[in-house]
């Protein structure tokens, strides 16, 4: 079962989609994950760098016909900080759920 | 924590759900598996044709084993392009099952396109079914997978 744990590093808005994209695939190419969450080169290594320092992601990188490749896959322990983080969103929504009824109901 | 209330939690929810969202579009099978099985499609048609029809049966049967055999790795649906991989979780387990069922259904309609065809008088009724299958499997095969997809919730 997921622990509910709010987590400051996945939580910038950029982060997020990038360990959301992670945490759906098994790994996935440098030039997709700028492609898709509309990042320059320096911006989405910055984020990288930033998320392998905490151990929540691992990159590889890999020589295809004359050109470089990193590969981006998110770790067990990054895997389990996203589960956590987005347990503790919900929660966060959950939480208000019952007051925004009985606001709605007054 | 204390900062975050429910409605950036929403936002932020929201902002997950779409990146996922984004990577089960990448839930597919590759280009080039489409115009094979055309190729493969409509050779078969051509054999049909010109061939007697137990060396068609046997091509059949190779084709179909040669697609067992090297396709399988594809037919997971996580391998669309090689830029990412999608996870088994968010690919599931029913896209096989939704690919086989596709190939087997345009079986279907090439045989009663063939014998339409054939009563109608047409020559090489075979090669004019496989060739119309074909281009159907070439240029609307990922988007027929996406529909079934939808319909079998893959």
């Amino acid at each position: 079962m997921t622990t509910a744990k709010f987590d400051e590093l996945i939580h910038p808005s950029t982060r997020l989609s990038l360990v959301a994209t992670l945490a759906a695939a098994d790994w996935a190419e440098f030039a997709f994950l700028r492609e898709r969450l509309g990042l320059s080169d320096s911006a989405l290594s910055k984020q990288l760098a930033t998320l392998e320092e905490a151990g929540y992601v691992a990159t590889e990188r890999r020589v295809s016909g004359s050109r470089r490749k990193v590969r981006a896959r998110l770790t067990p322990a990054g895997r389990d900080a996203f589960d956590g983080h987005i347990a503790a969103l919900q929660a966060i929504v959950d939480a208000t759920r019952p007051a925004e009824g009985s606001t709605t109901r007054s | 924590m204390d900062k975050v209330d429910s409605e950036q939690a929403r936002a932020s929810l929201a902002e997950a759900d779409r990146a996922r969202r984004q990577v089960t579009e990448e839930i597919g099978l590759p280009r080039a598996y489409w115009w094979g099985m055309a190729a493969g499609w409509l050779v078969l048609g051509i054999f049909g044709a010109v061939l007697p029809w137990w060396l068609t049966a046997v091509a059949t049967v190779g084709f179909g084993t040669g697609h067992a055999i090297f396709a399988s790795r594809l037919l997971g649906g996580r391998r669309r392009t090689r830029q990412i991989q999608v996870s088994a979780a968010v690919a599931g387990s029913r896209i096989p099952v939704a690919v086989v069922g596709m190939l087997l259904g345009l079986v279907a309609v090439t045989v009663l396109v063939a014998l339409a065809l054939d009563a109608d008088g047409a020559g090489h009724a075979s090669i004019w079914a496989a060739g119309l299958v074909a281009a159907v499997v070439g240029f609307g095969g990922p988007d027929i997978l996406r529909v079934l997809r939808r319909w079998v919730r893959a």
